[in-house]
């Protein structure tokens, strides 16, 4: 959108709001007797998103039903990291959100890499694996574990291997 | 009246009869009383009703998160509305339990609730239980403001709470809490007992007119059989619907 700041009807008297600074109520400039919250833009600095398919100019389908185009749009850089790599992604593919290589700054091949979230019709959410996560995120000592265990110094071939005991469908 | 209600269907027939016909009403994902509700409204109450269940493959009318847009442009007269914690102020809390900083539960009450309570001309709340802790002083965290001064523009009707116990209602105006009935099996003063918070005067408070057989047969034949062929949550129709 490209706007600086968005009213929004609701969330005033709440803790969301006191716990923010990036509300603030303010009056409607077009009406006197009325305020509403105002949210700042949010425009983060890179966005990592998860495409189903993607080419090679960076024209990408990304997740249906979800804010992924708007974040898109609202990031200084745009990776994308996709399930397949194909020769042409257009808006009429079916599917996903189409998204424009426009916004895109990459692209990266990563079957397997909205885990351990899932890509519906290709593979499910990893719930046990997410409940480790939880478990985990409870203290620095044990996240700095999973990290250790997962993260640092793997290389995704290896995180995906220690995570799937299938292998992922539709690697393109 | 024969046949008994469980908790989930008690909650359900009470709820249906506020739905009004040539109204559009909505409930969110993971809300299977509120929509069986609906679906029961249908066929008795509101024939006409435009009902929106997201969560349900067929009767999700395709919104997802344009449900918040619709409710803010004012579209929506009634949404169906869960909470862990309400309080005396008409506080209710959605967010978590515990200290906000070190949470001992997580909810989902982050997503939409902060608009959709704001923007909805209607909201019914509904809990499984009626105890102290889930009516307290103060909530630990608040999801929803009972009360805003008046430069924030919001629908003013009251909103309702339906629990195991009673059926509550807060009138934002006033600011406060009254008893609307009790169910069977409960007296006022026993509510209010359970309630961590005045409900004011309690001296004259009708009984709930408890789900009929009829309501509870459509219940678990129309409704169910209708949830089981829409996909709106099937396994919960089969396993809940029926006699006990």
């Amino acid at each position: 959108m490209g706007v600086p700041y968005i009213p929004v009807r609701g969330l005033a008297g709440t803790d969301v709001f006191k716990r923010r600074d990036d509300m603030i109520i303010a009056p409607n400039p077009f009406d006197p007797t009325e305020e509403t919250v105002v949210a700042l833009a949010q425009n983060p600095d890179v966005a990592i998103l998860h495409a189903l398919r993607a080419d090679r100019d960076g024209n990408a389908l990304l997740r249906k039903h979800g804010e992924d185009v708007m974040i898109a749009q609202a990031s200084r850089r745009v990776i994308v990291t996709a399930e397949e790599i194909v020769d042409k992604v257009t808006a009429d593919d079916e599917g996903g959100e189409y998204i424009s290589a426009i916004n895109v700054t990459a692209v990266v091949h990563a079957p397997g890499g909205a885990h351990p979230s899932g890509v519906p019709g290709l593979y499910e959410m990893d719930e046990e694996h997410i409940r480790e996560y939880i478990k985990a995120s409870q203290s620095d000592e044990a996240f700095q574990a999973y990290l250790n265990r997962y993260v640092l110094g793997k290389s995704e071939a290896e995180y995906q291997s220690m995570v799937r005991a299938a292998p992922v469908l539709g690697d393109g | 009246m024969g046949a008994k209600a469980n908790t989930d269907e008690l909650l359900a027939v009470l709820m249906s009869r506020e739905v009004r016909d040539w109204e559009t009403s909505a409930c969110g994902a993971v809300s299977m009383i509120p929509a069986a509700a609906m679906l029961l409204a249908e066929v008795t109450v509101a024939p006409n009703a435009e009902i929106i269940i997201l969560g349900s493959e067929k009767l999700d009318r395709n919104l997802g998160k344009d449900i918040h847009f619709l409710s803010q442009r004012g579209k929506l007269d009634l949404f169906f509305h869960s909470a862990v914690q309400f309080d005396a102020e008409g506080n209710f809390n959605l967010h978590v339990i515990g200290d906000p900083n070190a949470p001992e539960r997580r909810l989902p009450g982050g997503y939409g609730s902060g608009l959709m309570s704001y923007t909805a001309k209607r909201i019914l709340f509904f809990r499984t239980e009626h105890t102290p802790r889930t009516f307290v002083e103060k909530v630990d965290f608040i999801s929803g403001a009972g009360k805003t001064p008046p430069e924030i523009k919001r629908p003013q009707e009251p909103f309702k709470i339906f629990t195991t116990a009673a059926v509550l209602r807060f009138d934002r105006g006033p600011g406060c809490y009254s008893l609307e009935s009790v169910h069977e099996g409960y007296t006022a003063q026993q509510v209010q007992s359970l309630t961590g918070f005045s409900l004011g005067d309690i001296s004259n408070v009708p009984q709930t007119v408890m789900p009929t057989d009829e309501e509870l047969r459509l219940l678990r034949t129309e409704v169910r059989d209708r949830m089981i062929e829409t996909g709106t949550y099937p396994e919960w129709a089969r396993t809940v619907l029926q006699p006990a």
